[in-house]
């Protein structure tokens, strides 16, 4: 499959922190393909890279067959970007906004559309310090697309956003999808990765640490599951540790969770100690692995709660 | 390219006047300004149009280096500036189109107050068109200092303290709200590396003086000065609010935009431009209508005179006293009674008359703002001693300084000196030697004595179209002035012509 982005061995430092560490990769034509890992991971920087709005110490970046380290502003032809956070002037209104924005690009599309197919036109008129933080991710979106962009770049395109928003920005994402579009989109939303992308690059400590279809690297870690239960009272988390088989307990609130390799034999001893101990047993889950579980074994996270 | 460039200066402009803070910025403040110039000179409606160039220099000075700078600071601290890069367009095109918007703004501040100064009385511009090509450049040089301004400053508090710093030395040592002429000598040599200088002079040049070809220096000066401000600052243009000044590398070319205020300053050095002179000289020490501290000691008609001068200057209906052209002595309508006769023709005139009416102690000082003569000393640049060889050719020629009457002759030729004192033209204090010599060359001197003693008791008499016959001697049209300021400046001229030839002057 044609190559839409290729990335080999992108390095950026902000003075003494290396923020991104050679990284490499490839997004194939037509893949919504999401850059995953915690805050710091080096995800905006490694896109903002890609876009132009950073110069990378060294490394190769290509976007839709152009070197994009010379030739920026073609490459800035062909692509939408929509920032983690969009700022325009206060009394601009989205009307406005995407005539002006139309106006720098070959292949414009009609702003009076692109009101209407990101739900703006009531407020086509509104000034931009008016808007929802919804509006203006939407119109952020709707900036995106102002020149009918080969390739998307989103970051963290549903941060900060209320549920109803996520939802329709979601929705939105998954027609582009449909479309064919090409899209690279950062998130540490791992739910939201692995509902909408084809295939995900794990990041942590500016490194690329796992790439692939969310599905396939989850069941890589399906040798290890995922169980969850609730008590009353509440157990500790050492209390578990006692119990084969038993591996990184996470207690959240009144739930606890571990992860097991052979959960039958596990939740046998563990019931049993339950009524041992006359714990009244309320709740109990065992889960495959998702990517969340993956994503948390890889970068680390989990034993950071 | 060009067409999302003019898109964003349309937008642009179009916002400014949906910012009601920008619109207090860009329009209340120089209204406010306008008003406190008034205020200052508002004794008479003369000295308001020969403020405009501090004035105008004021306002586009607050509109480039407070203006532009906060706008991009503060929009580049949200964000905005950071979208805007993801543009396929070079920096300089959005950069342009920013700062043309600017110039919008303070183009329509400056229509706005010559407009509101016209409607209490200021006379029009006397080169509309070079005073817009001189005040385009002058918004070019802030601009680009505003726009370095938004470079070196990483927050909006910045601007400030930034735009402040380059803002209250120029006000106050460069030329701007403090006249030259009483600046110190080192402040006088430090304004000529401030751009302010150039822009009052470049600016009053096209509202009363001869346009723009007399201060080409100050043009070109400005536009060196804007060139490499503009330059600097695209070069050192900064997207982010994550890019720091200080952590930059390219602060050189902060040093090119130095060095060129730097160039500027030193060329003035070379080509003699420190000492005051005309336009430079039109701030806001001594307003024309100043009553004139004419040396008279008895009451006479000259005390009336200085009484008229301020009444009219305050917009007071025109003297009824002294009479026109009576030719007789006024003491009747001139205040206060003395007990000693006058003369009662210019003939008739003794010296006694002279020793009893008028005093030469308290002449306003040749080196002054009112009427200046030249000392040795003064030497006229290049242009200007172009411009007074050209009046000192023409004056010869010049029908009303060779009509018959001795009175009438005498008081045309002292008008020629009273004109660029008023207009404060950079030639005012060489014009008058020029005419004493002329008057001196047809008037005999005995004669001349008792025709100067008749102007000084006399200032209203006979007529006075001979002012507006001054353009034939290469002078801008005096039809801005108050033929009563042109008298009095005249008959002032008169009594230090007398006082050098009876000897109580020595210059």
């Amino acid at each position: 499959m044609p190559t839409a982005v290729t990335v080999r061995g992108l390095k950026k430092s902000y003075g003494p922190v290396d923020a991104v560490r050679g990284v490499s990769l490839n997004i194939c034509d037509g893949d919504i393909f999401g850059l995953l890992g915690p805050n710091g991971a080096g995800k905006t920087t490694l896109l903002e890279c890609i876009v132009g709005l950073r110069v990378p110490d060294a490394g190769e970046i290509t976007v839709a067959g152009i070197d994009a380290t010379t030739r920026a502003r073609d490459v800035q032809q062909r692509i939408g970007v929509m920032l983690q956070s969009t700022a325009l002037q206060d009394k601009i209104t989205p009307r406005e906004a995407l005539q002006l924005f139309a106006t720098f690009y070959r292949n414009a599309a009609d702003p009076a559309q692109l009101l209407e197919r990101f739900s703006l036109t009531d407020k086509a008129n509104a000034t931009f310090d008016t808007l929802s933080g919804g509006q203006r991710q939407r119109l952020a979106l709707a900036i995106a697309f102002v020149n009918r962009p080969e390739i998307l770049f989103l970051d963290e395109p549903t941060a900060g956003l209320d549920p109803q928003s996520r939802r329709e920005l979601r929705d939105e994402i998954a027609r582009l999808k449909k479309d064919g579009r090409t899209v690279l989109l950062t998130t540490h939303d791992v739910d939201e990765a692995e509902r909408l992308c084809d295939r995900v690059a794990i990041m942590d400590g500016g490194e690329i640490i796992a790439t692939g279809e969310p599905r396939t690297l989850a069941a890589e870690s399906a040798s290890m599951q995922s169980v969850s239960l609730s008590t009353k009272p509440h157990i500790e988390a050492n209390a578990l540790t006692r119990i084969p088989g038993v591996v990184d307990v996470v207690c959240d609130g009144s739930r606890v969770r571990f992860r097991t390799a052979d959960p039958r034999r596990t939740v046998r001893e563990l019931t049993a100690w339950l009524e041992a101990s006359g714990i009244e047993l309320i709740e109990l889950h065992v889960h495959r692995a998702t990517l969340e579980d993956v994503f948390l074994r890889l970068t680390g996270a989990e034993q950071d709660r | 390219m060009i067409r999302g460039a003019v898109r964003q200066f349309v937008i642009s402009v179009r916002l400014y006047f949906r910012n009601p803070l920008a619109m207090s910025y860009g329009y209340l403040f120089p209204t406010l300004f306008l008003a406190a110039y008034w205020g200052l000179y508002r004794f008479d409606r003369v000295p308001l149009v020969r403020h405009m160039g501090e004035l105008l220099t004021v306002t586009v000075l607050g509109g480039a280096c407070f203006g532009l700078p906060t706008t991009l600071v503060s929009e580049r601290e949200k964000g905005v500036w950071r979208r805007y890069r993801l543009l396929p367009v070079p920096v300089g095109s959005l950069v342009a189109s920013t700062m043309a918007a600017r110039y919008i703004l303070v183009i329509t501040a400056g229509l706005l107050q010559i407009g509101l100064a016209m409607l209490i009385g200021m006379p029009p511009p006397l080169h509309p068109f070079d005073l817009w090509v001189a005040f385009t450049v002058v918004a070019f040089a802030f601009l680009g200092c505003g726009l370095m301004i938004a470079m070196m400053a990483d927050t909006v508090p910045a601007v400030q303290a930034l735009g402040q710093t380059i803002f209250l030395p120029m006000l106050i040592i460069g030329g701007i709200a403090v006249p030259l002429a009483s600046l110190p000598q080192w402040a006088q040599h430090a304004s000529a590396f401030f751009p302010g200088r150039y822009a009052v002079e470049a600016l009053q040049a096209g509202m009363t003086g001869d346009g723009v070809g007399s201060t080409l220096f100050s043009i070109v000066a400005l536009v060196v000065i804007g060139f490499a401000a503009c330059m600097a600052g695209a070069m050192m243009f900064r997207w982010d609010e994550h890019e720091r000044f200080a952590m930059r590398g390219d602060r050189a070319w902060l040093v090119l935009a130095l060095a060129a205020w730097a160039a500027v300053g030193t060329a003035a050095e070379f080509r003699g431009r420190i000492a005051t002179t005309g336009t430079a000289s039109t701030a806001a020490l001594a307003p024309a209508s100043q009553p004139v501290d004419i040396p008279i000691t008895s009451a006479s008609p000259l005390q009336s005179l200085r009484a008229t001068t301020a009444e009219v200057a305050a917009g007071a209906a025109p003297p009824s006293t002294p009479p026109r052209s009576t030719g007789a002595p006024e003491n009747a309508n001139a205040g206060p009674v003395s007990s000693r006769p006058h003369p009662t023709s210019w003939q008739a005139v003794s010296q006694a008359d002279i020793d009893a009416d008028l005093t030469f102690d308290n002449l306003p000082p040749d080196g002054g703002i009112i009427t200046p003569i030249e000392t040795a000393a003064d030497q006229p640049d290049p242009s200007t001693a172009e411009s007074v060889a050209t009046l000192a050719h023409a004056l010869p020629q010049w029908g009303p300084g060779s009509v018959s009457d001795p009175v009438q002759r005498v008081r045309n030729l002292l008008y020629v000196a009273a004109v660029p004192d008023l207009l404060q033209m950079d030639i005012e204090r060489y014009v008058p030697a020029i005419v004493y010599e002329r008057i001196q060359a047809q008037t005999e001197r005995s004669e001349l004595i008792k025709v100067l003693y008749w102007i000084a008791l006399h200032p209203f008499d006979d007529d006075d179209q001979a002012v507006g016959d001054v353009a034939a001697l290469g002078l801008p049209s005096a039809s801005a002035l108050n033929p009563e300021d042109v008298r009095a400046r005249a008959a002032v001229y008169g009594v230090k012509l007398l006082g050098r030839l009876i000897g109580k002057i020595h210059p």
